[in-house]
């Protein structure tokens, strides 16, 4: 599914030496595993997820996608890729603000080409419990309820791929839970799913668990998940 | 990103950020707005000034022959020319090839005519009986006078429709007699009324005698006071002009460098200059409204470009579902081109409202210029995209991650 080779990013500052977030990480993600990038802040975590969403090209090294190398892509091709392929969940939600739910749901199907399906939106709300929510603003839904409207988002095109950013860093325990019962069962329908997290209990439902510091591979082992 | 679906998200975004889309849309309404109005007015003024003074001069093609030299202001009459210009100059002026007729004129503005106990001070016309062929004048009710009336000297008189308000009201005028500086006169014929002329005074508070008679009976003087010389070519009026000098100057015993005691205006030429002063003050008023336009312009940009940093986030966001920069380009252009052209159809809307408005005000005639309304649909779309690019770019090129990572 994901193949990173010799992966560098170093970014430029106008001001100040350029900074190495990324340091020749090479590591392969096979289609419907469930992985965990852990690292202290600055390890370069979000960095390895940008390049892996597209949202970013490395310096150096080359990032294959179901066989694509995207790291020499256009911002349109790589544009498509993340349309399709990818969902992200991010730690703030980033939900559009005076906008309704279901209209954040749909924001992804703008760009895929298609036709607006309102049933598709109100469906994959469905999923995450929140069928009753549809016509709420974000403002008017707690931190728990935006995450999984913004994972319900991430759904709507139906990509094979969930790229989260520490996504319960922001949660409380319950709504934490919630979540990552959302995300286990993205991951047992067979979904890839990679998970930045700070947080031991989070990184346990994982299969296996990439460790960072300072841009390079620390570990990377698998784990034995317990029963759930 | 489909094109419906642009307009769609247009449509959220201006719902969503209402005063910054009022605000926008009110530049480019204001613009629009400013322009419509004051071109349209310049054109109804335009027009409007052309009938006044085709009222006034009645035919474009004719030369007026003036005694005295120079420009001289206000009408010509007894009290304020020269006694240098003949009946017999005006005669030989006939003889000119290309001179088909040639009207003689001497007016007065200071005498009483009195009908009973009523008076008033019209202007006093003493005309010859080719008047009305030369002038596009016409009779409205009775005759005008006619040559054997001319030769006989009659007293005889055809009055403008204002002289028949204040003197008559309501009563028939005609074979009534009133007396012009004390001379009884006959009533045989009202002129139809020609309205205001190019200083919006009246053009009707006249009364027209003929020449002979004004000449030896009321003002005992043997000089015209205007004699306006008919052309068989239009196009030949400097022709004209250039032989009609040489003969007054013949006649006159002239010879430059003397100054000329006679002065030839052509209404073409005169209506020309008063017209280039308007255009003047045509393009003046176009480039207040132009002005107006960039306004609305930098307005329309200013507030995008504060949209475009309020919303970082989530531009960084629809990045991340799958829009590309083309995309967030589009998108943003389509909001500059909606809010513009929604704000320049308000702006026509209320062009052509205060359009109505003040040519009403100003009596103008209700002339309806489409040149500047097109113009203004054209210039909409173009404000929206000179105005819109800059920021949609500026939207385009915002770096999702960052936008992302605050
Ligand atoms: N746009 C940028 N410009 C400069 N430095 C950056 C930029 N983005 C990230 N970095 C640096 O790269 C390193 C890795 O960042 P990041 O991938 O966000 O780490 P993590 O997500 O593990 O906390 C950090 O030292 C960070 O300061
Ligand atoms: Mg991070």
């Amino acid at each position: 599914m994901i193949a990173l080779s010799h992966v560098s990013k170093v970014y430029r500052r106008p001001d100040g030496p350029p900074v190495t977030a990324l340091d020749d990480v090479s590591f392969d993600i096979g289609a419907g595993e469930f992985v965990t990038l852990r690292g202290p802040s600055g390890a370069g975590k979000s960095s390895i997820l940008h390049v892996i969403g597209c949202l970013d090209t490395p310096s150096a090294g080359t990032c294959r996608l179901d066989g694509e190398e995207i790291s020499r892509y256009s911002d349109r091709a790589l544009s498509r890729v993340r349309g399709r392929k990818i969902g992200f969940v991010f730690q703030s939600f980033n939900l559009l603000p005076r906008t309704t739910a279901l209209e954040n749901v749909e924001l992804p199907m703008i760009y895929a080409g298609g036709r607006l399906d309102r049933q598709r939106a109100e469906r994959a709300l469905d999923r995450v419990g929140l069928a009753q929510r549809a016509g709420h603003y974000a403002t008017e839904l707690s931190g728990g309820e935006q995450q999984r409207v913004a994972i319900a988002r991430a759904l709507i095109n139906d990509p094979p791929l969930i790229l989260a950013d520490e996504p319960t860093g922001n949660l409380d325990s319950a709504a934490g839970a919630e979540v990552m019962a959302i995300l286990t069962a993205l991951h047992a329908e067979g979904r890839t799913i990679v998970l930045v997290t700070h947080d031991e209990g989070v990184a346990a439902y994982a299969h296996r668990e990439i460790a960072l510091r300072d841009g390079r591979i620390e570990s990377d082992r698998r784990r034995v998940v317990a029963a759930q | 990103m489909t094109l419906m679906n642009g307009l769609a998200l247009a449509a959220r975004s201006m719902r969503r950020h209402r005063l910054r889309t009022f605000l926008m849309t009110l530049g480019v309404t204001v613009g629009i707005a400013s322009l419509t109005i004051l071109s349209s007015l310049g054109a109804a003024t335009r027009q409007e000034t052309m009938a006044r003074f085709k009222r006034m001069v009645g035919t474009f093609d004719t030369v007026i022959v003036r005694p005295g030299s120079g420009a001289m202001r206000g009408m010509p009459s007894v009290e304020n020319t020269p006694a240098t210009l003949t009946f017999a100059d005006a005669a030989a002026v006939a003889t000119i090839p290309g001179i088909t007729r040639v009207a003689l004129v001497q007016t007065a503005f200071n005498v009483d005519v009195i009908y009973r106990d009523r008076s008033d001070t019209p202007g006093v016309f003493g005309v010859s009986a080719n008047w009305t062929a030369l002038r596009d004048d016409e009779v409205a009710t009775g005759v005008f006078f006619s040559e054997e009336d001319v030769r006989a000297r009659a007293r005889v008189a055809v009055i403008g429709t204002d002289v028949e308000r204040t003197l008559f009201g309501g009563a028939d005028p005609l074979e009534q007699t009133l007396r012009i500086g004390n001379v009884p006169f006959l009533v045989k014929g009202v002129l139809t009324s020609r309205g205001a002329g190019p200083t919006g005074a009246s053009l009707d508070n006249v009364i027209m005698i003929p020449v002979t008679t004004a000449s030896t009976r009321l003002f005992n003087r043997d000089a015209l006071t205007m004699a306006i010389a008919q052309l068989e070519d239009p196009l030949a009026g400097d022709a004209a002009m250039q032989r009609i000098t040489v003969l007054l100057r013949q006649r006159h015993h002239i010879v430059p460098p003397a100054l000329d005691d006679f002065t030839l205006t052509s209404p073409r030429a005169a209506m020309d200059r008063i017209l280039a002063v308007g255009a003047t003050l045509r393009r003046l008023m176009i480039g207040v409204a132009a002005m107006a336009m960039l306004i609305g312009g930098v307005v329309i940009m200013s507030l995008m470009l504060v949209g475009v940093s309020e919303r970082q986030r989530e531009i960084g966001l629809r990045r991340s579902v799958g829009a590309s920069r083309v995309d967030i380009l589009v998108q943003f252009l389509i909001e500059a081109l909606a809010i513009s052209c929604l704000g320049g159809g308000i702006g026509i809307l209320v062009g052509l409202g205060g359009t109505e408005i003040v040519t009403r005000l100003q009596h103008l005639p209700p002339v309806l210029v489409w040149d500047p309304f097109a113009l203004a649909v054209a210039l909409s779309v173009a404000l929206g995209l000179m105005f819109g690019s800059f920021p949609a770019w500026k939207a385009a090129r915002v770096d999702p991650i960052g936008a992302l990572r605050s």
